[in-house]
């Protein structure tokens, strides 16, 4: 027979579980703890790039819509647990983060790990499990918690020019180090991030404009050393190809007897071809990417696929969501008390801006073809499990938007 | 109004809507605004931007305004390639998913009169290559192995760009069905090797009128670059076109080559068909129909085999090429046309190789591609002695009456420019009858001699030759025709400008030797031909011509019939007709007693036929005689004209006879059962 006090002791942890409970209801109600209209965006941009990769997947073998699916599963537990962590813990790890950062860089040179397969560098296989990552993906994220980390120690104003360029210094390790890891594409979106996340961070406006200015003054000094090493000593600092890669945007039609110049023109035929509607799904009525003339139409060019199918529409839609994505984005930055959570917030949508003007604008010619994929849409579980994550932070910011911890 | 005009203005409007828009936003971002969130904060009174709120908010808008910039971009080069060129890239990728097939038109055949197959087709399956595949010698070695051919050679037909360089190259032709197996089983190991399915040409009757056929062959680059805007019959060859070359093949291309067809189909990627559209049917060349009876031509063939066999055997060792010619005089129809030495005109199936093109053109063969009725330029000799009489009596130089004596030695010029009959001892009184008949030579000199010294028509004698069709082409369906010579003063002038004075003058001499058909006279055996059909049809040649009728595309009549026509007409006087047939018929009869043998034994039916012609004998300097023979049938009601010729072959009667003779076997089934062996003479 139990006693009395065990009685009470009942009744009171009966009674703690209430005040929990209402407590935790108070404070966690949904509409504070998530933020709706990324929320929203994240899972209709989501919706919308399964719809396209199954498309693709009709034509295209290697689009495992299965697969695509099981990315995106993981995808939304990663992000419900970076929901569940205060991502403020990440402010005092800086040096932890940038030896995470380097290590997961340099993760494909491991032996044991490193994965190489059908002309793919940079990928990592997990023993036992066996499951392939890219781990660059991360390395976007862990660098915008790194750098973010770093800036908020000066609480919003650099005052200090030593500061700035020591902050500058800090970006160019983990951008280097892609570099060296030999992906230029993901190392400018790792940059641009860093950048933003530093801009934010309260310089004086003409160090960041003389930064502007002496990195534009370095390309252009690179390439007219470039041009003169070429004619006089015959020994270009980059090799001609590389070059040509680079610059076919400039003349899509002229060089479509390369690789790259062939890949632009058929993403440029199959946007242009889509129109105002699109010609819909299947080989017969979308033949550019249905019948195979597009490249790599479920990743790097998945943009050039759905344009084609679903025409000026489809992609108008798209870039609406991701504007959704990107202002709720902003939003939860200026709503957010802690500089860390804004920095980091910025981060994000540096990251997100560039990797989605990057990869739209090389499929319809305005920007360099460099293999990153489109966020939520193309075809990759890494990317895909990544930028749900990412999601997962942004909503940590918000629901530890106040101060008060 | 077009959708482009649209696409622009509805542009306008957006871009009008965004600039109203921003303008009336720039309304609600007042300097000094009150936040309904946060309480009414002016900026001004927080001093100098010191807080965060204050601090970062020029940077947000900085950030939403780059984020802005970057979509926009995107939107606007969006907008114009989707709404403004999208047709534009519309066509491009129409280009990319359609290809035009086209398929090959099976050539036409060429029958006989009687609709024998003289050239047909047959399926063939080829090994073709790409000519980049020359440079990877393991798949060039494998190749040579699977098909049997030395590797220098395939590689040779691998680089080989006469059927375009950036088309499949054949490899080779007729290749079993076990290799293509192979071929396709094994289709990664020969990257760049396909086999294709083609018609090739098949010659039934192998060498038989091999030069009048003619022959086919991949469209050479003159013909693939001809300019054809002003001729709308003209064919335009694509690279590997199948394009006669010679003889009918080439004379008739634009009726035995079909219309190519074509095929529009949906390709992916890889070039792999993945549906079809439009296809325009290959409509195959239309067969035609020659004059040619095989039977006749068959007669043709073994009858100059067999005089040059019976040459061979009399011991002329450079015997060998000769020409035989059938034609039906009433309409100038071609019944045989045979050459020797012929070739297998199947060589030329998918390509000659050099060696067998070189023994073609190889002296020592005796050009086998030379088609000799119609190309061969010889001396007529005694066949020209009927035109000779017939000018003489035209031009007064002598009467059906006046009579010659010939003693074997003919001094009508002086002593010392004696001239033999062939005949040495002599025919004794002949007239012009009996001169053509036994073909007497004095009574010729004395006619060259009485043109040479004639006032009034010292070139009556070439006249008459040339009024009778010699010194130009006939004008038969066929190419390369030579037109022969008929020597004049004029002509011996031009000829030997660069010799002595009294060299280019023409001499009595030269006009003897004119008379008997020796010395520098040309034709060609289709000419001569020509000259007993009018001898024959009292003075009316037709044209001669091998083209009967083109066979109608469904098989059944015919869409074209060739009209006869007539080619020349002499008018002569019956008398002189008669008296020239009489002697032509004594030559048969009455001559030689080997020739009446081998001709009075033609029996049409049982009713013996009656002919009449006349042997020959060229002499060239170095060479052995040159044997004319040439004789036409039924003698009262003539259709039939047979001449031949053989080089080297011995005397007329007893060489070209055999096959003229042969021929009329063929043609009344009365084949020759005489054994006399001719060792006539007779020039």
């Amino acid at each position: 027979m139990p006693s009395r006090a065990q009685h009470e002791q009942a009744a009171k942890r009966e009674s703690l579980k209430i005040v929990n409970k209402r407590q935790a209801r108070k404070r966690g109600s949904l509409r504070d703890a998530v933020f709706i209209p990324v929320a929203v965006a994240t899972l209709l941009l989501v919706a919308f790039g399964c719809f396209v990769v199954w498309t693709a997947s009709l034509s295209i073998e290697e689009a495992s819509f299965t697969r695509q699916l099981l990315g995106v599963g993981i995808g939304l537990f990663l992000a419900v647990v970076a929901w569940n962590i205060d991502y403020r813990m990440f402010a005092n790890w800086s040096h932890a983060l940038l030896v995470i950062d380097i290590l997961l860089i340099f993760s494909p040179f491991i032996p044991g790990l490193s994965y190489e397969g059908g002309g793919m560098t940079g990928w990592i296989r997990f023993p036992v499990i066996g499951l392939t990552f890219q781990p660059v993906e991360l390395v976007k994220l862990v660098t915008v918690l790194y750098m973010a980390s770093r800036t908020a120690e000066y609480n919003g104003t650099i005052d200090n020019l030593r500061d700035y360029v020591k902050l500058c210094v800090m970006l160019v390790i983990p951008f280097a180090c892609i570099l060296i890891q030999g992906d230029l594409g993901s190392g400018i979106v790792v940059f641009v991030a860093g950048a933003v996340v530093i801009m934010i961070g309260g310089p004086k406006k003409e160090w960041v404009l003389s930064t502007i200015a002496l990195l534009v003054g370095a390309v252009v000094l690179f390439f007219a050393v470039n041009s003169i090493t070429t004619a006089y000593f015959d020994s270009p600092l980059i090799a001609p190809y590389r070059l040509n890669r680079l610059l076919v945007f400039l003349d899509p039609e002229g060089s479509s007897s390369t690789d790259e110049g062939y890949n632009l023109l058929q993403s440029l035929i199959a946007v242009g071809s889509g129109g105002f509607f699109g010609r819909g799904i299947g080989s017969a009525d979308a033949s550019q990417s249905g019948a195979g003339f597009l490249p790599e139409a479920h990743t790097d060019f998945v943009f050039a696929l759905l344009s084609e199918e679903f025409g000026f529409v489809g992609g108008l839609l798209l870039i609406a969501l991701y504007l959704l994505l990107i202002l709720g984005t902003i939003f939860v930055a200026v709503r957010t008390e802690n500089i860390f959570g804004k920095l980091v917030a910025v981060g994000i949508v540096g990251m997100w801006t560039f990797q989605i003007f990057e990869n739209i604008g090389m499929c319809i010619g305005l920007m360099p073809i460099t293999g990153i994929p489109l966020p939520f849409i193309s075809f990759g579980s890494s990317s895909m499990m990544v930028q749900l994550m990412v999601v997962g932070v942004v909503q940590s910011i918000w629901r530890h938007r106040t101060k008060a911890a | 109004m077009d959708a482009q005009a649209l696409v622009i203005i509805a542009g306008l409007i957006l871009v009008a809507v965004v600039i109203v828009s921003l303008i009336a936003m720039r309304g609600y971002s007042g300097r000094f605004r009150f936040d309904t969130q946060n309480g009414t904060t002016p900026r001004a009174s927080e001093g100098e931007g010191t807080t965060p709120k204050i601090m970062f908010k020029s940077r947000f808008t900085a950030l939403v305004a780059g984020v802005g910039a970057a979509f926009a971009l995107i939107l606007g080069k969006l907008w114009t390639m989707q709404m403004v060129s999208s047709d534009y890239y519309e066509e491009l990728a129409e280009e990319n998913r359609t290809r035009t097939i086209t398929t090959p038109a099976d050539r036409g055949r060429i029958l006989d009169r009687n609709g024998e197959v003289l050239v047909g087709n047959r399926p063939s399956l080829v090994v073709t290559a790409y000519a980049s595949v020359a440079d990877d010698e393991i798949t060039v070695r494998h190749l040579a192995n699977l098909l049997g051919l030395p590797y220098a050679a395939v590689r040779r037909n691998i680089q080989d760009n006469s059927e375009g360089a950036q088309s499949a190259h054949t490899v080779a032709t007729d290749v079993s069905r076990r290799v293509v197996a192979y071929i396709q089983e094994h289709a990664s190991e020969f990257e760049g090797v396909e086999i294709a399915q083609r018609s090739e040409r098949m010659y039934p009757y192998r060498e038989m009128a091999a030069q009048l056929l003619g022959y086919t062959g991949t469209a050479t680059q003159e013909q693939l670059g001809a300019d054809n805007s002003d001729d709308p019959g003209a064919i335009n060859y694509e690279s590997g076109d199948m394009v006669g070359q010679a003889g009918i093949e080439l004379q008739y291309e634009r009726v035995l080559q079909g219309i190519r067809g074509q095929q529009t189909v949906r390709v992916d990627a890889n070039g792999n068909v993945t549906g079809a559209s439009d296809a325009v049917e290959a409509q195959p060349g239309s067969d035609i129909k020659l004059t040619i009876d095989v039977k006749i031509q068959q007669a043709c063939e073994s009858g100059l085999a067999h005089a040059i066999e019976v040459a061979k055997q009399q011991g002329y060792e450079n015997a060998g090429a000769g020409s035989c010619i059938c034609i039906d005089c009433t309409n100038g129809e071609i019944l045989g046309l045979a050459n020797a030495p012929s070739y297998d005109p199947s060589s030329f199936v998918g390509g000659i190789s050099q060696d067998v093109w070189d023994q073609l053109n190889d002296e020592k063969n005796k050009y086998p591609l030379m088609n000799r009725a119609i190309a061969g330029q010889y001396m007529s000799a005694s066949t020209i002695k009927p035109l000779t009489a017939l000018a003489a009596l035209n031009f007064d130089v002598m009467t059906p009456d006046s009579v010659v004596t010939c003693t074997g030695y003919w001094t009508g010029l002086g002593e010392s420019w004696g001239q033999y009959c062939w005949d040495h001892d002599g025919h004794g009184p002949m007239d012009l009858q009996s001169a053509i008949t036994w073909s007497c030579d004095p009574m010729f000199y004395e006619i060259g001699k009485g043109f040479y010294y004639s006032d009034d028509n010292p070139d009556g004698m070439q006249e008459t030759y040339r009024a009778w069709g010699l010194g130009k082409t006939c004008g038969i369906d066929l190419g390369g025709e030579a037109s022969g010579r008929v020597p004049d003063a004029a002509w011996k002038k031009e000829a030997f400008k660069d010799y002595a004075s009294e060299d280019q003058s023409w001499n009595p001499g030269d006009m003897t030797n004119l008379a008997i058909g020796q010395g520098d006279i040309l034709v060609t055996p289709l000419q001569m031909a020509m000259v007993y059909c009018g001898l024959a049809n009292n003075g009316v040649q037709m044209t001669p011509h091998l083209l009967k009728s083109v066979v109608s595309r469904d098989g059944e009549g015919d869409a074209l019939a060739y009209e006869p026509t007539e080619r020349l007409r002499v008018e002569e006087d019956a008398d002189y007709m008669d008296l020239v047939h009489r002697g032509l018929k004594g030559v048969i009869y009455e001559e030689s007693d080997a020739t009446a043998a081998h001709f009075s034994n033609v029996y049409d039916n049982g009713e013996q036929v009656t002919l009449a012609g006349k042997s020959g004998t060229g002499e060239k300097s170095g060479e052995d005689e040159y044997g004319w023979f040439i004789a036409y049938a039924p003698y009262d009601n003539p259709r039939y004209v047979v001449a031949s010729l053989c080089e080297q072959a011995g005397f007329g009667a007893s060489s070209a006879m055999y096959a003229v003779r042969d021929v009329f076997g063929a043609i009344y089934n009365s084949p020759d059962d005489s054994t006399v062996v001719s060792t006539d003479g007779t020039r």
